[in-house]
């Protein structure tokens, strides 16, 4: 199964496309916490791309591909905007008391968190992409594999 | 996303309803910092109806915490929603934020 939507980076267009995953997830039959991890991932990936990727210029295209495999969904982000190497990424701060903890800098280690295992490529000519894996058995009803 | 505000003597009840992600959590943030510029530093969060929220809702959330309790005052949550909680959890937000099962304990843990 492989759906595919494409929405400008805005920011209003965040809820639209957490409901596309949302409805693939329920499509596939990826079970309720394995779907809302992906869409915390999604989210947080799309978010990155409309306030760094895009920033200071015309918001452009994100791309968003689901795959849902026999024991894995794969999830692609891709985008024109800045490259970001999530490597780059700084460490997030989950520790310090209130006073000295640091104000944003999670999105990333979300996404860590919540998928198996993710990718990062990026191309002058090809934009750049994001892939996520998060292993989920899905269920036989939903899949139609009978 | 709707927010709904309540004074129970001291203590100013925030109700949200909806998801916060990186476009609705402004709305969350002009809230929080309307109270606390009105002088409103005892705030209850109430998260019943939210069903979601990404970093976006942390940040809003942390900024809130700190101003309130760098002016005596706190941001205290009420019935967070498992999923919520979650997100709370991994981000090391359960070790620093007050959370309680219900608007009403909240509001009854600050002194009178």
């Amino acid at each position: 199964m492989r759906l595919e939507i494409e929405r400008e980076a805005r920011a209003g267009n965040l809820q639209g496309i957490r409901d596309f995953i949302e409805t693939a997830c329920r499509q596939a039959g990826v079970e309720r916490s394995a779907a809302f991890d992906l869409k915390l991932a999604v989210d947080e990936a799309c978010c990155n791309i409309l306030e760094h990727g895009y920033a200071g210029r015309e918001p452009g295209p994100i791309r968003v591909g689901f795959d849902a495999g026999d024991d894995r969904v794969v999830v692609t982000i891709s985008d024109r905007g800045r490259a970001f190497d999530p490597k780059n990424a700084a460490a997030p701060d989950t520790e310090s008391d209130w006073q000295h903890r640091r104000v944003g800098g999670l999105g990333w280690h979300l996404i860590r968190h919540s998928v198996d295992s993710f990718s990062y490529e990026s191309d002058l000519d090809a934009g750049n992409r994001l892939t996520l894996v998060k292993m989920t058995p899905l269920a036989k009803a939903s899949t139609g594999s009978e | 996303m709707e927010i709904t505000t309540e004074q129970r003597g001291t203590v100013t009840v925030l109700s949200i309803v909806g998801s916060v992600d990186g476009m609705t959590a402004s709305a969350m943030v002009v809230s929080f910092r309307e109270q606390v510029s009105g002088g409103n530093v005892l705030l209850v969060v109430d998260f019943t109806g939210v069903d979601y929220t990404s970093s976006a809702g942390l940040r809003a959330l942390l900024e809130t915490v700190k101003e309130t309790r760098q002016r005596g005052g706190d941001l205290r949550l009420a019935a967070v929603q498992p999923d919520v909680l979650r997100v709370l959890e991994l981000s090391g937000f359960t070790h620093i934020l007050k959370l309680f099962p219900d608007t009403e304990s909240a509001v009854a843990s600050f002194p009178a």
